[in-house]
């Protein structure tokens, strides 16, 4: 059992540590971006402007349909064959944001078509503008029902954070693989850790949007 | 001075003809009942006053805006003409008082001190200032819609609209909704345009009642001529049916 500690020395408990400020510092960046510019593109979709959302609904749409990885290649190998050299971290923050704006652009959308047509002729009659009716009204009721569906999404979007080591960056997981590379009595030890790390941090997040929940209803 | 004036507005929803050649003059405050059996387009038609369906031809004038010009601010139309729901369409996020309050914060930028004084003084004109701090799902059918004439009311509009605003109460509610409505029509300038089929009310309260049917205006009488003259066999028809209930 003593050998099942070994796993955890002073260093490579802090190499593990680093690597999950690195995938807090991910998650945390992307969900913050991506709630305000999936936000956005949902809006953008349900106004139906002409022309420009369908072009923004297509985008959205190829952007769904692809795999998280193959964005987060796109955006570290691809994107410097077109003078764009993001650091890796930031090539990961990119990839990250605009999956789930898409993915979350798609529940902001249906929140605010779930939203009863009544209160926007309500507001609109009452002499609120579009904008007003937007802000005071709709948005609130659409985010109320929206915060099971974009928990759900923040949390797969810090679990995809794992996806990263592909592109060798140094976030937990990564530094997981670096650590049980070192001896095979440590996998089960680090996989354990990790999962213990992973949960912890999800499960945190569902907690504060239970808080949320209960705050805003 | 008219308020609302119709010229042969044609109003399609695809190829539908919803409205069919309306002309209609409201002067500054009439209280005008508009009655017809459902689907003749009394809701469309008074819809359209304030922007919430789009007319195709014609021409239509409300308040001296003219509608059919898409240059036309629909928010300052808006400003001085409430609606009342069938559906209420209280804002479910907010109390019964803020509901009040908002649009006359937002759009008239009315001071808090007094738009707040304003919204108490209506919640006593509709009978539910102990409501207040309640918020519209805690509420009655009859009390949401007594709520939602005040909101209408904050604005001080010049004209408000009715449309069917007993039509999804229960029975013993309505009779509250109606004194209130039967208050403002006596106790205030307002032109009133109110899509019923309440008679009592329309005989209480009307100046003049227009009947409606498949689109068409198809009598247009004061309210002592209608109900005991009526000129048109549908009209005759159709009170002779809602009469025995």
């Amino acid at each position: 059992m003593s050998e099942f500690f070994d796993a955890f020395t002073g260093a490579n408990l802090g190499y593990l540590m680093d690597g999950l400020g690195i995938t807090v510092g991910v998650s945390v960046i992307s969900v913050v971006l991506s709630l305000i510019i999936g936000s956005i593109i949902g809006i953008i979709l349900f106004e139906k402007l002409p022309y420009f959302s369908s072009l923004v609904g297509t985008l959205n749409n190829i952007v769904r349909n692809l795999p998280l990885l193959l964005i987060i290649f796109f955006t570290y190998f691809a994107l410097p064959q077109f003078g764009v050299h993001l650091p890796i971290f930031w090539a990961t923050v990119v990839a990250m944001t605009g999956f789930q704006s898409a993915m979350l652009a798609e529940i902001v959308r249906g929140g605010l078509e779930a939203v009863d047509r009544g209160q926007f002729e309500g507001a609109r009659a009452n002499g609120l503008s579009n904008m007003q009716t937007m802000i005071h009204i709709v948005l609130p009721q659409a985010y109320k029902k929206m915060i099971p569906p974009i928990i759900s999404q923040l949390i797969s979007l810090v679990k995809d954070t794992s996806l990263a080591s592909g592109i060798v960056l140094a976030e937990l997981t990564y530094r997981g693989q670096i650590v049980y590379a070192q001896n095979s009595n440590y996998i089960v030890p680090v996989l354990l850790f990790m999962t213990i790390v992973y949960f912890l941090l999800n499960y945190g997040l569902s907690l504060i949007a239970k808080w949320f929940d209960r705050r805003l209803a | 001075m008219s308020m609302i004036e119709f010229k042969d507005v044609q109003k399609y929803y695809g190829d539908f003809h919803a409205l069919y050649d309306i002309n209609l003059k409201i002067d500054a405050g009439e209280t005008v009942v508009l009655i017809g059996p459902s689907g003749s387009g009394k809701s469309t038609l008074i819809r359209t006053i304030n922007g919430l369906e789009e007319i195709e031809e014609g021409q239509l004038e409300v308040d001296g805006f003219d509608l059919h010009d898409p240059k036309t601010d629909m928010n300052k139309i808006r400003k001085n003409v409430g609606m009342v729901f069938q559906h209420f369409n209280l804002y479910n996020n907010k109390t019964v008082i803020e509901n009040i309050m908002l649009a006359p914060r937002l759009v008239l930028k009315r001071d808090e001190a007094e738009n707040k004084k304003i919204a108490m003084e209506l919640l006593e004109q509709v009978g539910l200032v102990d409501k207040a701090n309640a918020m519209p799902s805690s509420l009655s059918g009859g009390q949401k819609q007594r709520i939602a004439i005040a909101r209408s009311l904050a604005m001080k509009p010049k004209a408000l609209l009715f449309d069917e605003p007993t039509s999804a109460l229960d029975p013993e509610m309505i009779g509250d909704v109606l004194d209130v409505m039967r208050d403002i029509a006596k106790n205030s300038s307002m032109t009133m345009l109110v899509v019923t089929h309440e008679m009592s009310f329309a005989k209480a309260v009307a100046d003049r009642v227009i009947f409606m049917a498949d689109g068409r205006i198809l009598e247009d009488s004061s309210t002592e001529a209608f109900f005991d003259n009526p000129k048109e066999p549908r009209a005759k028809k159709f009170l002779s049916q809602v009469e025995h209930h």
